[in-house]
């Protein structure tokens, strides 16, 4: 019986249909089409495209976390099935490791086709800033490729093997299969080796595709807009992932069933087990949602009460109630129904198929209601309301979105080329793991239901304040100088002298008790150097009485002709600076002929302080100007306010994910280098030394 | 068996010593923060700001106007942008003039993966066009939607097309990057005003060195920030996001023009 199936499962390789023909020119044709968009595209721009300055994500955007999320069954599925253990995944682990790594194959260049200026991709490795969730993206979802191949590699080598045995094959797919099967003789120790490999990269796969979902729901998370600005994310998008990414599973089973006909080996238990499975993802995912909507919904923010009413009654509100329906409610009460009523147990694989389709096409949805609607509520739109005038409001298709034909087309396209290599994958190797399931007995172990952990939220919030003394000033010495001019000759002659100098700033009056600690400050020597580590320093206390400006007390003093004071004369106070005159109006002298201005400004350098005597009959005008040195500018500097701003690696946040992907990295080369590369002919030849 | 093992592993940990003094140089760097590279350094030492007095603005759009004509902007772009704002029903409608805040704690700047806009010393939100990839992050990121992109090739004139771009000026404009206003360094560096604050008839929009303590307006009427910011009840724009603006508006009070709807005032 055994070999029976694997005949069947084999014919594929040698055997091509003219519907494998019909399938993949079609499929050609539209991937073909959609690179022509892209094309077109890349000669006139983004402007091909429906998304415009309000929008400035779309489908191109939403189409890349579908295709990531899809990419996710594929690992979870198999890895936690590997990690538990459960003796029925065998027959299903390559066909879902194979969805992962082409859907990632599709997933990742949306991005690219969504860039600007594609041809400057490579400024992310010479200028990459670790601060950016772009760059995190690019970290994690390359990563993620080379784990999601290695790992639909490892357990093929067997297979391999086996297939370069194969005598019906052209010789040069032998001699391909050979090279890739790095001569496994199929010996005891090699399968210790290689499930040893295996297991450990299945655990590694786990924590890896958690985190690259999190970290996909990131580059929304980690803005300012409502409806992105949300902790719940990162356990959304996995959630979200994880349940569209194991319906694709089961529609790939059902059509490989239909199409290959593996009845043999995809049996009903898979399609009953996976349904549990998705009945379970989608109470989860309803509860996500209910989560996350009704926390907005019950408060109403302001900025959330446009985008609300956009979702629930405006403009995407047929779509996200059709979604809603189409992504979780349908999909669950129809797996939950064939699953419960043993009337229509025996419709399990089409009923949960077809949920599939409902659930996976609800997921591309739901993507695009995350990522669009978003961008229609933003604090401040695009256009202006009312007619102002050279500032018309923007045209409709300005602030509105609607996907284009070129985006459907590259959308259309990278489906159509997913399924090209799908197909393809199909005709090279083999789609149930043969070594795996040639020892499975025909017994079904129940079906397990992992729970995936949701995602750990990695930021956590910072508490320390401290105050920073900026000004610390220091005195200049500055010589008044008198400028004397002569007027008619009619009013008396006047002089305008002036000085100045600096005088302690009197305390502030109210509620000194908590301002009078300047140690506050000083203390703060650690949590400053802790501050520039981290890219993170204290913001500047608010309140302005605590680091309050040095006075500066500029005199001027009015005499006449024979130098006597003049009393009660006004004098006007101004003082130059680069842009205009700041006035700082007018006083009048005292019996001494001197009029105070007392300066308390925050202003650094050295400025021409001009005092005016405007005259009158009596007496002539007279102008006095004085430098006065406020003290040295600040030291040039970024602003101490801003977070993660630095054009340097910020390393708190770049040595955990430098350091965890770093990791994951190494285990890779360890797995796949040492292990693999040099560990497996050793065993082998040790091995057949024994022998 | 074992020893060729600890051998893989310690040529792992050498290529990880590496890799840890690559980033060791980019935390030190982060402790001596003050050594910036070249093009965070301003070439003087100021600390640019503008203050929007609400109560001028009467909405002309001759700002927009100035800025598009000096920056040639492309179409469908203001980099300055004026706003009817009506808060609630029951308070009368202002108009608001909104350029790039230049926040200093610029949410563009961190989300930026390859630090095509980034900070200066001179307070400005710097764009080098020459760097930009086009990922939009920047537009998601910015709460105040000043930011554009050019999403064709923007037509161009002889005169744009002569000069040399400089992130300065952000001209001449190009396919599949961003654009933003950029505060008019070279201006402000030579004593002029912004191309805006110099446009406007009202002398609504003031802008200065925040290290002079001075804001100048087009009438050349020069106010004290810290006085006017402090009596005035100057406030930034969406304060409560802890962008930290350069921008301050003063209060739309004891309006000078007629506001919207209203019969116009001789």
């Amino acid at each position: 019986m055994s070999s029976d199936r694997e005949a069947n499962l084999l014919r594929v390789l040698t055997h091509t249909s003219w519907r494998f023909y019909t399938c993949f020119g079609m499929l050609s044709a539209v991937a073909l089409w959609g690179l022509y968009g892209y094309i077109l595209q890349l000669r006139h721009g983004l402007i091909v495209t429906g998304m415009r300055d309000q929008i400035s994500w779309g489908l191109y955007i939403s189409n890349f976390v579908f295709f990531t999320g899809i990419s996710y069954g594929g690992t979870l599925i198999s890895a936690i099935l590997r990690v538990t253990d459960s003796g029925w995944r065998h027959p299903i682990t390559r066909l879902s490791e194979a969805i992962t790594v082409f859907a990632l194959c599709v997933g990742g260049p949306m991005v690219i086709i969504d860039l600007g200026r594609p041809d400057r991709m490579g400024y992310l490795f010479i200028h990459g800033r670790i601060q950016s969730a772009i760059l995190w993206d690019v970290i994690a979802v390359s990563t993620y490729l080379a784990g999601c191949a290695l790992y639909l590699y490892l357990p093929m080598i067997p297979d391999l093997a086996l297939l370069s045995e194969m005598k019906e094959l052209a010789p040069w797919r032998r001699k391909l299969y050979r090279t890739l099967a790095f001569g496994w003789s199929d010996s005891a120790a090699e399968r210790h080796l290689l499930e040893k490999c295996i297991s450990r990269m299945a655990i590694l796969m786990i924590m890896l595709a958690v985190s690259v979902h999190t970290v996909v729901s990131w580059i929304f998370a980690m803005t300012l807009r409502p409806g992105w600005n949300s902790s719940i994310f990162g356990p959304y998008f996995v959630m979200g992932a994880i349940y569209s990414g194991t319906a694709a599973v089961v529609l790939s089973m059902y059509i490989l069933l239909r199409v290959l006909h593996l009845e043999d080996y995809l049996k009903p238990v898979h399609f009953r087990n996976l349904g549990l499975l998705l009945v379970t993802f989608a109470l989860l995912y309803l509860y996500f949602t209910i989560n996350e909507y009704l926390t907005s919904v019950y408060k109403v923010e302001a900025p959330d009460r446009v985008l609300l009413h956009q979702l629930f009654f405006g403009d995407y509100a047929v779509m996200m109630w059709v979604t809603q329906a189409m992504f979780i409610a349908v999909p669950l009460l129809m797996i939950a129904g064939v699953l419960a009523l043993k009337r229509l147990r025996r419709f399990t694989p089409s009923v949960v198929a077809l949920a599939s389709v409902l659930i996976v096409l609800g997921a591309g949805a739901k993507r695009y209601l995350i990522v669009v609607p978003t961008l229609t509520a933003p604090f401040l739109p695009k256009t202006n309301r009312g007619d102002i005038p050279f500032n018309p409001p923007l045209p409709f298709d300005w602030v509105h979105y609607r996907p284009t034909w070129v985006e459907w087309s590259i959308t259309l396209g990278g489906s159509a080329a997913f399924l090209l290599m799908y197909m393809l994958f199909t005709k090279l190797f083999p789609m149930v793991s043969i070594w795996e399931t040639r020892h499975d007995e025909a017994q079904v172990e129940p079906a397990v239901a992992p729970t995936p952990q949701p995602a750990p939220q990695r930021l956590g919030s910072i508490a320390t304040t401290t105050i920073v003394l900026i000004a610390c000033l220091l005195l200049g010495a500055g010589h008044a100088r008198a400028d004397q001019k002569r007027q008619a000759k009619q009013p008396e002659a006047t002089t305008l002298s002036m000085e100045w100098k600096q005088v302690a700033t009197p305390p502030p009056t109210n509620d000194g008790a908590e301002q009078a600690q300047p140690s506050a400050g000083e203390g703060s020597g650690v949590d400053r150097f802790y501050g520039r580590l981290f890219g993170w320093l204290p913001v500047e206390s608010k309140d302005h009485t605590e680091s309050l400006p040095p006075t500066f007390v500029v005199t001027a003093t009015l005499r006449g002709a024979k130098g006597q004071p003049l009393a009660y004369q006004v004098v006007g106070l101004s003082l130059k600076t680069s842009f205009g005159k700041l006035d700082y109006g007018s006083r009048p002298t005292d019996a001494e002929g001197k009029a105070e201005f007392s300066l308390q400004d925050r202003r650094y350098g050295q400025y021409p302080v001009e005092g005016t005597y405007d005259g009158g009959a009596e007496f002539a005008a007279a102008q006095a100007v004085t430098s006065v040195d406020f003290g040295p500018r600040p030291e040039p500097s970024l602003p101490s306010q801003g977070v993660l701003i630095t054009p340097y690696a910020t390393a708190w946040i770049g040595l955990p994910f430098l350091g965890f992907f770093g990791l994951v990295w190494l285990v890779f080369i360890y797995i796949g280098v040492y292990l693999l590369w040099f560990r497996l002919p050793q065993v082998r030849k040790q091995q057949t030394k024994a022998t | 068996m074992s020893t060729s093992r600890r051998d893989f592993f310690r040529s792992l940990g050498g290529g990880a010593l590496v890799a840890s003094l690559a980033t060791a140089e980019g935390a030190a760097a982060q402790v001596f923060h003050h050594v910036l590279p070249a093009r965070s350094i301003a070439p003087t030492n100021q600390k640019w700001v503008m203050v929007i007095d609400l109560a001028k603005c009467d909405g002309c759009g001759k700002c927009t106007k100035a800025c598009n004509a000096m920056h040639f902007v492309p179409p469908m772009q203001q980099w300055i942008r004026v706003y009817e704002v009506l808060e609630n029903p029951e308070a009368g409608p202002y108009y608001m003039a909104r350029p790039c805040m230049h926040c200093d704690n610029p949410p563009c700047v961190r989300g930026c993966p390859v630090g095509a806009t980034f900070k200066r010393t001179d307070g400005l939100v710097m764009m080098d066009q020459d760097r930009c990839i086009g990922c939009r992050n920047c537009i998601a990121q910015c709460p105040y939607g000043a930011r554009s992109f050019n999403w064709s090739e923007p037509p161009h004139t002889p005169e744009e097309l002569s000069h040399k771009y400089s992130m300065e000026e952000g001209w001449p404009h190009r396919k599949g990057v961003v654009e933003k206003c950029d505060f008019c360094p070279d201006m402000l560096r030579a004593g002029k005003l912004t191309a805006c604050a110099d446009a406007c008839t009202m002398g609504a929009v003031y802008c200065g060195d925040e290290y002079e303590d001075a804001v100048t307006n087009s009438k050349g009427e020069t106010i004290q920030l810290s006085q006017v910011t402090k009596k005035g009840a100057g406030f930034r724009l969406l304060e409560e996001l802890g962008t930290e603006p350069r921008v301050y508006y003063l209060p739309p009070v004891n309006r000078k023009y007629a506001a919207p709807g209203e019969p116009k005032s001789s």
